[in-house]
Order: structure tokens, then C-alpha cells, then sequence
């Protein structure tokens, strides 16, 4: 005969149990369905390389022609697509879960901004280009973040009025950015528009590398310091009498979730949305699970790679920035949160 | 728990910037006790104990955890042997009862210590102690101010503290609810010896439930002791500028206080 607190705790373990296969469930699908994204975009394309082939190539084997056209043109823009997805989403997650607010990502709150202003300052005023345009990106966003910390810092920080000045910051330097953009010669400035709207066109194994290197030391270090975000999340208070070193570990989250953002505008643009989209789509499917990180970076790996095979293949013969494509799932979200928090009263 | 750990402050002082609410206060939490804090809106109660919680730095003066400045003390050190429920915590949304439970028990996992059978049981006893294990699987969001209060009372059992420090967790609720929680905190300190100390509003619940009452106006003690020791009516008038009538709690035989307005009165001094 068990006690009741043995019988009430096997509850909670079956709980938490169900809860964990509904983790890794859910994972585990979105993982596959960024595979199969990734397979697609190796197989089509002006040349269909069956699939057959494709995976001949990646296991090291392939003719040179198809082994051309998947390891050099394909490969390293599709690994790009989800990399760059992959830290977007895992940002967006973190952002709004520290901030408690749904609109609190970095493509809203300036941190994108600020990298996109300073990549087009870094390539009309200096001349930049290649990695140290993509350094200077980065730059631009930790400063961005810095900024907005600095100005909403009231001996702490909370996380409507983060969001209010992060939107304030984000207004400053897109007409800074316009700005810069009129002083542009008109093929410098169409150069700067299809980056400015996020663009995987044309990448490869150079801009890959630096940003695979970056997220290999960024990713693991935002999910060690997410284990804040547990108590974070109750509000400052309840955090700091569980123990939690609140400002310190709020800090250390910041300042993962802009470098990630940082590293992949650098690579790609600021594809617009994901970072703002990929979070909410995870917590939906996995409710009542807290920021739901991983599931979130992995939405966002999923969606940036089916983006951008949707820019290269829904108008025959033009190849559209991804940018656009995420853009029109994410406007109409954005519109929708805000009609709805309008109504309701809070934001989310 | 059998440990009692010893809650005390030295000369304390705190502010918010420039502006001084409490200086000089002396307070002991009775070890194994159910202490209240009363007194009016900004006479510096909760201000006190966000201070004993370590949750904000005193501008002068200390926080003692058994005899030892608690801003000196290793955050986990302190965490394992105080919590805190603060006025208004934030359930993220559409979280599940048991999941937010579960978070009391933070201060006992590190990054490569996760979840352990000893962190279930805690989580378990703490939601019958509540009496929130059927709403195990609920999502917080949808309970009613009462459940969800039992609910924050569990997640701060969970962290299996020996002292336990409410502001105001009786605000918003129902009568019948306030005195659910109210019994309820009785029993933890009954049953398992847990140190309370808790902000309340309502005079006459703090009487029928303080083993110990200390009243605050302006950042100082008014007085502190038994509630029959030291609730009179010329208290209530220092502490609150209110004219009232004690008379003895007819359930309880602590005082009860009669409040006199200026309408509806017939007896003014009975």
C-alpha cells in the first residue's frame, strides 16, 4: 500500500512524463520536417537532382555534375536557410519569454535594426563587404541591444518598457538607415534593398562558415542560460525568492538573443518575422510548456528553409528575397496580435 | 523540517532611490510562529519584506538568516532556507498547475543536477498540502483567484523552505477563500513547523490568526507581541487614525475590532 504523497508524487512524474514525449514529439517532427525541407531544396531547382543523387553527394559519392550543383550552389544556401532560421527562433523565444510580451522580438524591438543601419553605414561610408560587413552587422545589433538596455535600465529592467524604447530605437535607426540610403548610388542602393530585405540569393560556404561558428558557441550557451528563464518567467520577484540571480541572469539571456540575432542578419538580412512568429507557432504546439526554446529554434529553422524554396520557385524565372516570403506570414500575425490586444486589453 | 532558521533586522534602513521608507527597524521573526505584519497603505510593510527576502539591498542597517548578513550569504544558501511569495507573481501563459509547482523547486537543480524523484515528492506533498493535486493538469488560467492562490502557496511549499514570507496572498480573494488560505497557512505552520511571516490587510483575520502581530506606521513598529497583548483601541487609532471599539473575537476570543465612522454609530462609546 503506497502512501498518498507516493501516489500523488507518481502523478506528478506521469505528468511531467507526458509532458516530456510531447517534447520530444513535437521535436522530433519539426526536426524531420527541416530535413525534408532541406532534402527539397538540394533535389529542385533548375535541375532536378533525384534524390537518390543527392544523398550520393552528401555521402560522398555523386557524378561531378550533380555534385557540383548540390554541394556548391544548393548545400550551403539551404544549411544557411536553416541556420539562420534555427538562431532567429531561438532569439525571438528568448526575447519574448524574459520580456513576457509577444511583440518583444528583435525584428520589432530595433535589435535587427540596428544591425541592418550599421551593415548599410559599414558598405556606403567605409566600403565594407564580405565578413567585415557581416562584423560590422553585428556590432550594429549588440549595440542596438546595448542602447535599449542602457535606456530602459530603471535599477532593472522590465519588459513593457523595453519593448516601448526598443520600438522608439528601432524608428531612430531605420530613418538613419533611409538616410544613409539616399546618399547611396542607385546600384549601391538596390544592392543594400535586397539585403535590407533578407536574401539568401547567391550565398555560399563563405558566409556559412562564420555564422556555423558563431551559433556552435552561441546556441549552447543561450540554453545554459535559459535555465533562469524558469524562474524569470514567474516575474522579478518570485525569481529572486527562488533563488535566481535576477538581473544577472536576465543580462546574460540579452545578451545571447542579440548576438544570436546579430550572427545570422550578418549572414542573411534581416529576414523579417521569424524571429517574431517562429516563437508563438512553437508554444502553440506545445502548450503550457514554458518559452519552449528548442521547439522555437527549430520552427524557425523549418520556416526560413521552406521560405526560401517558396522565393526561389513560386514565380518561374525570378528568384524573390526570402525576406518577402516571411514577411507575408508574419504582417498579417502582427496585425492580428495587436487588433486582438487592442480588444482585450493585454498583449497576448 | 525540524531546522529552525532565525529571521532578524539590525538597524535597518531601506528606500527607493532617494527616498527613505523604513530607518532604524528592528524586527524578529519568531522562529516556528505565524507572524503578520500589519498597518495603513505605504507605512513601509511590504517594503520589509521584499527586504527579509533579499530582494532589495538595505540603504543602511542588515538582514539577519540565523545571526548572518543574508546579502552576505550564498543566494542558494538562502534559497533553500526562505521563500518568498510575492503580492502579484506572473504565471506564464497557459501553464499547468503542476508544472508551476514544479518551478518552486528551482533552488534544488543546478545545470547538470535535473530533476530528481526527491524534487516529485516535494512537489507532490506541497500540492496536498494545498489541496491542488485534482487540479494537477489544469492550466493555471483557467482556475479562480482562490485555486489559483492555493496554487502559488504550493509552488512556494515546494521549495521545502522553512521560512515562508506572504505579502498580502489573501488580496482579491473572497472572505470564504481568505479564510481557506488562512487556515491553510495555520496548518503548514502547525504540521510542519514552517516560519511564516505574512502582510495582511484585514485587522481582524491578523488578530484570529497572528501568533505574533507586529503593526508598522511610517516605517516604524508601533507595537509588536500577541495580538491580545497589544490590540487595543488606542492602538488602532495610532496605527490606522481610526476610532473603534475592540471587543473579544466571539469565535476566537482574540480581539476583534469594531470600526467607528462618522454615520451608523448609536453608541459611540459602548
Amino acid at each position: 500500500m503506497k502512501t498518498p504523497t507516493a501516489q500523488a508524487a507518481a502523478r506528478v512524474e506521469r505528468l511531467r512524463q507526458a509532458r516530456r514525449n510531447r517534447f520530444a514529439l513535437v521535436c522530433a517532427s519539426l526536426v524531420l520536417a527541416a530535413l525534408a525541407g532541406l532534402l527539397l531544396s538540394l533535389a529542385v531547382g533548375d535541375i532536378d537532382v533525384p534524390l537518390a543523387d543527392v544523398w550520393a553527394v552528401l555521402t560522398g559519392g555523386g557524378d561531378p555534375g550533380s555534385r557540383f550543383v548540390v554541394h556548391e550552389l544548393r548545400l550551403p544556401r539551404a544549411l544557411l536557410a536553416l541556420a539562420v532560421g534555427l538562431c532567429f527562433g531561438l532569439s525571438g523565444a528568448v526575447f519574448q519569454a524574459l520580456l513576457r510580451n509577444p511583440l518583444a522580438s528583435p525584428d520589432i524591438i530595433g535589435v535587427s535594426a540596428g544591425a541592418s543601419a550599421a551593415a548599410v553605414l559599414a558598405s556606403m561610408a567605409f566600403g565594407l563587404s564580405g565578413l567585415a560587413l557581416s562584423g560590422g552587422a553585428l556590432a550594429g545589433a549588440l549595440l542596438a541591444g546595448t542602447l535599449i538596455y542602457l535606456l530602459a535600465w530603471r535599477g532593472g529592467v522590465s519588459g513593457g518598457r523595453f519593448v516601448l524604447i526598443g520600438i522608439g530605437v528601432a524608428a531612430g535607426l531605420v530613418s538613419l538607415r533611409s538616410y544613409l540610403m539616399t546618399r547611396a548610388e542607385v546600384t549601391e542602393a538596390q544592392n543594400a534593398f535586397v539585403w535590407l530585405a533578407g536574401s539568401l540569393n547567391g550565398r555560399s560556404w563563405d558566409q556559412l562558415w562564420p555564422l556555423l561558428a558563431s551559433a556552435a558557441l552561441l546556441v549552447p550557451l543561450t540554453l545554459a542560460a535559459s535555465r533562469s528563464l524558469t524562474a524569470l518567467q514567474l516575474g522579478d520577484e518570485a525569481a529572486g525568492g527562488l533563488g535566481a540571480r535576477v538581473e544577472r541572469g536576465r543580462l546574460a539571456l540579452l545578451a545571447c538573443a542579440t548576438a544570436l540575432v546579430g550572427v545570422a542578419t550578418a549572414a542573411a538580412g534581416p529576414i523579417g518575422f521569424v524571429a517574431f512568429v517562429s516563437p508563438p507557432i512553437a508554444r502553440r504546439l506545445l502548450p503550457g510548456q514554458g518559452a519552449a526554446l528548442v521547439p522555437a529554434a527549430l520552427t524557425g529553422a523549418a520556416l526560413v528553409c521552406a521560405a526560401d524554396f517558396t522565393a526561389q520557385h513560386v514565380l518561374p524565372g525570378v528568384q524573390l528575397p526570402v525576406g518577402v516570403v516571411t514577411s507575408v506570414v508574419g504582417a498579417p500575425y502582427l496585425l492580428w496580435l495587436l487588433a486582438r490586444a487592442g480588444s482585450s486589453g493585454r498583449g497576448g | 523540517m525540524t531546522a529552525q532558521h532565525a529571521l532578524q533586522t539590525r538597524d535597518l534602513g531601506l528606500g527607493y532611490g532617494e527616498r527613505e521608507i523604513i530607518s532604524g527597524l528592528d524586527v524578529d521573526l519568531p522562529p516556528g510562529r505565524l507572524t503578520v505584519v500589519v498597518g495603513p497603505n505605504a507605512c513601509g510593510k511590504s517594503t520589509l519584506l521584499r527586504a527579509m527576502a533579499r530582494l532589495l539591498t538595505p540603504t543602511a542597517g542588515t538582514v539577519l538568516l540565523d545571526g548572518r548578513d543574508i546579502h552576505a550569504t550564498p543566494t542558494k544558501q538562502v534559497a533553500a532556507a526562505l521563500g518568498m511569495l510575492p503580492q502579484t507573481p506572473v504565471a506564464p501563459d497557459a501553464i499547468t498547475v503542476s508544472d508551476l509547482v514544479g518551478r518552486g523547486r528551482y533552488p534544488h537543480q543546478g545545470w547538470f543536477r535535473r530533476w530528481t524523484a526527491a524534487d516529485s515528492e516535494g512537489v507532490a506533498a506541497a500540492m496536498l498540502a494545498t489541496d491542488v493535486l485534482d487540479l494537477a493538469d489544469r492550466s493555471v488560467d483557467e482556475l479562480s483567484g482562490g485555486q489559483r492562490q492555493r496554487v502559488w502557496i504550493a509552488m512556494a511549499l515546494a521549495q521545502e523552505t522553512d521560512i515562508l514570507l506572504l505579502d498580502e496572498p489573501t488580496t482579491y480573494l473572497d472572505i470564504s477563500h481568505q479564510l481557506d488560505v488562512l487556515d491553510l497557512l495555520t496548518d503548514l505552520n502547525r504540521d510542519r513547523g514552517v516560519t511564516l511571516g505574512v502582510v495582511l490587510h484585514d485587522l481582524n483575520l491578523a488578530c484570529r490568526y497572528a501568533d505574533h502581530l507586529i503593526a508598522m506606521k511610517d516605517g516604524r513598529v508601533v507595537a509588536e507581541g500577541t495580538p491580545s497583548d497589544i490590540v487595543t483601541e488606542s492602538l488602532v487609532r495610532d496605527v490606522f487614525g481610526l476610532r473603534s471599539t475592540v471587543i473579544p473575537d466571539p469565535a476566537s476570543g482574540t480581539p476583534m475590532i469594531v470600526p467607528l465612522g462618522r454615520h451608523h454609530v448609536t453608541s459611540p462609546n459602548p
